[in-house]
């Protein structure tokens, strides 16, 4: 099985941990990943915001890096899931020589190891309490646990891998899967009840008690983080990826 | 970079404790609808099957209408076609006063915001006096519904008391909402006496059966058409359902979705005049019939008008429905505020994280965020895309589409680390006016992969 | 063209596709151990109506005053209840604003949401809201599991809209919420209501 890597653009420039400890656990779960390196971005931040059309390159681009791979990994659901649900139709009719082939592919770190590695242990530590945040796209679009909105059987595919590190303390907050207020462009268009999102979030995930907040998307982390350091609130923000990894 | 939608919402936030309560109640209510959802093992198949139901008569509306206008001729309601809201206002105003009426009781209906048929009546010697108790004290306050289903929980007991006492002679000092509720029970009682018509809306038409169903929880529609002799019902094309079996199936969703209740405490079906009286259906088009031929957003015909979009949108907890610049606020009236006029109601469209918990909530399963992120893309061509965003999309996709501008700004990105921070922190930067500025690494991901390959 | 033309001609044109009608035989629908239990749980605490069982003994005078011992004006036409007003045969609707307790015939029952069908037996209708406490008499044989079975019933039956052209499912008495979503009993309609199990 051959795995490409896909580090969204703003965990490269920002969190490139996130991709360096994808890439570790990846390995030592006996992966083959390669990381084609002429990648960029999947051209959600352009499509969220309402220039699609500017996306479309970046979709052709993407799927010309990773369809000869057997899976794609991104450790950010967003991205993932802006592949999986928007890349099809961006590339319709579109693209001269093929269908869109890399977006089928295409999944988030944690479906990739609970549906398709389906690992059941975990060599890592990570002895401290954690805040799970279940970022609406985990949740709502790539299935990663039952939206609390749905009468469906309660899952949580993050926490279950979450609970094979040694140590761990796992805990959601109120409102489970509530937004944080991010959006991408939201956050700068609709400033004031993005913050206010962030705040109400902050507050919640706090109330745990846990020391990290954790999930599997940095750009909810990195908003969170923003309006907590502004606040001053002390609470630490960690990407699963990192904990799933951690004394590897 | 800020929508008229933004801006009021800006204003409206200045009120922590405000937002607090608004946030609670509306959050409390999609509670209360989560408790219903799961506690029907059926929940899901009901709203395949009311979205399944709903794309099969919205798509065969033209055989459906027809079918209903048969069936309720032969029970004898007067059927009236409306193209639009002029008519739709001018065919009420010769129907009351063909029958002298000079006061009209009405229960609420969305269909008769849509059209200002209250403004129209009043305009020509009509009094509308609204029986929904929320309606009547926004109708008392001069002010506009802020949600479709709840239109006054906004607003505070103190204020309702006030108005009631400037309003209602008699009225004592008590804010209490139990107090207050009797004393609208006592001055509307003397309303429904005097008036010469009710008016109501329709939740659902029954093709099958030439009948009209309306759900209430105070049973003033019932009230509005127990006692003056003239019945006319205001009634979008879109409200028809086929026969009885649909409407069991909506019949369960829409309290449950609507308000977290296993019922309305009234559901009554019309299906001809009072005795001695003459019953009327206005079916208005309105745009609705141009809408079926939008490709991309004709399945927003399928709503029913139950509100739980708005109660969990996080947006609208946090903004109100007057930050909104249509009647209909939250993600549906996002989209219906487009549906009527592009290029008034843009500004909603930002009102959006697609977080897309309206999507999953929704009992006939309208795409509602996947439809807002359609009319973003529509924007450009309209001439309403944001000059700024534009801009940022642009630069972001030139360097996104040339890998070696993209990794030059990669490695210019850890610079931000020592740009002073009343640079970073000023208005020229909306993402640093509530966050600190991340902190750049010292290499991208990009760098340390390639040390990463020579080591492996 | 007429606007009904217009309108039924812009709808046949503008369909961009068209969908089956949906086999509603698919839902399998909560039903209950016992109906008649679910039933009373429910309208004595959803839908805060108070129910009682009525005696072999009594009769519905008995069963009207156990109900509203003050009630003074009874609106009615059910034989077997003294009544100062009868629906029947009032004047004008607005008369039946002044009935304490309206007492009536409900058809049948539903387990899911205490909702009782009320199909319209009485000239004037008011008399089902506009009393200020409402007694609905209900065969407890007479309960169906939920909406579904509820109407189909009411699609069965040639009995209903007959003579009147209206019938309403009630589940207790009139509420709201509207002021800060304090629940408050008998906003418009009914404060009260009792059903008595026959």
């Amino acid at each position: 099985m051959k795995v490409g890597l896909f580090v969204p653009c703003y965990v490269d420039a920002i969190y490139p941990e996130v991709g360096v400890m994808t890439y570790k656990l990846l390995r030592s779960l006996g992966v083959d990943v390669d990381y084609p390196e002429k990648q960029t971005c999947c051209g959600q931040p352009m499509g969220n915001a309402g220039f699609e059309k500017l996306a479309v390159p970046l979709a052709q681009k993407y799927d010309d890096l990773f369809r000869n791979f057997d899976y794609v990994v991104a450790p950010s659901v967003s991205c993932a899931a802006y592949v999986r649900v928007y890349h099809p139709a961006l590339l319709k009719g579109k693209s001269p020589m093929h269908e869109c082939v890399a977006s089928k592919k295409t999944v988030d770190l944690v479906e990739f190891l609970h549906d398709i590695l389906k690992v059941k242990s975990l060599p890592s530590k990570f002895p401290h309490k954690v805040s799970l945040h279940n970022s609406c796209h985990g949740v709502r679009e790539l299935g990663l646990s039952s939206p609390s909105e749905r009468n469906i059987p309660k899952f949580n595919k993050i926490i279950d891998l979450l609970n094979l590190v040694e140590g761990i303390e796992v805990v959601e907050p109120e409102r489970p899967d509530e937004c944080c207020g991010f959006g991408g462009m939201f956050s700068v268009e609709e400033t004031a009840v993005s913050l206010r999102m962030g705040k109400d979030k902050l507050r919640r995930h706090i109330a745990t008690g846990a020391e990290y907040i954790t999930g599997p998307d940095s750009s909810c982390l990195m908003h969170m983080g923003g309006v907590a350091k502004k606040m001053g609130l002390n609470i630490k923000f960690i990407h699963i990826a990192e904990i799933l990894a951690a004394g590897i | 970079m800020s929508t008229k939608h933004s801006k009021y919402a800006e204003d409206y936030l200045k009120d922590d404790p405000v937002v607090d309560r608004h946030d609670k109640t509306f959050f409390g209510v999609r509670e209360k609808r989560d408790r219903m959802a799961h506690d029907l093992p059926e929940w899901e198949q009901l709203r395949e099957a009311a979205d399944n139901i709903k794309r099969h008569t919205v798509t065969h509306l033209a055989d459906y209408l027809e079918q209903f206008e048969a069936n309720a001729t032969k029970n004898g309601i007067h059927v009236h076609w409306a193209k639009d809201a002029d008519e739709y206002n001018d065919i009420v105003l010769r129907i009351l006063q063909k029958h002298n009426v000079k006061k009209v009781v009405k229960s609420k209906s969305m269909l008769t915001e849509e059209c200002h048929l209250n403004e129209n009546l009043e305009k020509n010697g009509v009094e509308v006096i609204e029986t929904d108790l929320g309606e009547r004290i926004l109708q008392m306050m001069q002010l506009a519904p802020s949600h479709i289903v709840m239109p006054a929980l906004h607003v505070h007991r103190e204020q309702i008391g006030d108005c009631f006492r400037e309003k209602i002679p008699g009225t004592t000092e008590s804010n209490d909402p139990t107090y207050l509720t009797h004393v609208a029970r006592l001055h509307l009682r003397q309303q429904f006496m005097e008036a010469g018509a009710g008016m109501t809306g329709a939740n659902f038409g029954i093709a099958s059966k030439g009948e009209v169903v309306v759900c209430t929880n105070e049973g003033n529609a019932d009230m509005s058409t127990s006692m003056p002799k003239l019945h006319i019902v205001s009634m979008g094309i879109e409200k028809l359902i086929p026969d009885y079996s649909a409407m069991a199936v909506f019949q369960r969703l829409l309290a449950r979705s609507g308000t977290g209740q296993e019922t309305t405490v009234y559901t009554s079906h019309f299906r001809g005049p009072r005795p001695g009286g003459e019953m009327h259906i206005v079916l208005v088009d309105n745009g609705r019939s141009d809408i079926l031929g939008n490709q991309e957003h004709w399945q927003t015909l399928k709503c029913m008008r139950c509100g739980a979009c708005m109660n969990t949108c996080p947006v609208y907890r946090r903004s109100s429905g007057y930050s909104y610049t249509y009647f209909i606020p939250g993600p549906i009236g996002v989209n219906l505020g487009m549906l009527r006029d592009s290029n008034h109601y843009y500004d909603n469209v930002s009102a959006c994280t697609l977080c897309c918990s309206c999507d999953n909530v929704c009992p006939v399963r309208v795409d509602l965020s996947k439809q807002i992120y359609r009319w973003r893309q529509e924007l450009d061509e309209l001439g309403h895309a944001d000059a700024l965003k534009k801009f940022m999309s642009k630069r972001m996709a030139w360097m996104f589409n040339h890998t070696g501008v993209y990794n030059g700004a990669l490695s210019m990105a850890k610079m931000m680390n020592w740009m002073p921070r009343w640079i970073l922190n000023s208005k020229m930067n909306p993402w640093a006016y509530g966050h600190e500025m991340m902190k750049f690494p010292k290499k991208s991901f990009h760098k340390i992969w390639k040390k990463m390959k020579d080591e492996k | 063209m007429s606007s009904r033309d217009n309108i039924l001609n812009a709808l046949r044109n503008n369909v961009c596709e068209t969908y089956e009608k949906p086999d509603l035989t698919q839902i399998k629908p909560v039903v209950f151990d016992n109906p008649l239990e679910h039933f009373k749980l429910k309208a004595t605490t959803t839908a805060g109506a108070k129910l009682i069982e009525m005696d072999t003994d009594e009769n519905l005078d008995d069963i009207v005053r156990r109900a509203y011992p003050d009630a003074k004006i009874i609106a009615s036409n059910l034989q077997g209840v003294t009544a100062q007003l009868n629906p029947d045969t009032v004047n004008e609707a607005q008369e039946l604003a002044a009935a304490d307790v309206g007492v009536i015939q409900g058809d049948f029952g539903v387990a899911e949401n205490a909702c009782v069908w009320i199909p319209q037996t009485m000239k004037e209708k008011a008399i089902c809201f506009a009393s200020e406490f409402l007694v609905i008499l209900l065969d407890k044989k007479n309960i169906v599991n939920n909406m579904h079975e509820a109407y189909e019933r009411v699609e069965a039956s040639k009995d209903y809209f007959q003579q009147y052209k209206f019938g309403t499912f009630i589940s207790g008495p009139s509420k709201t919420a509207d002021i800060e979503s304090a629940l408050v009993y008998g906003a418009q309609a009914a404060r009260g209501v009792t059903i008595v199990l026959v």
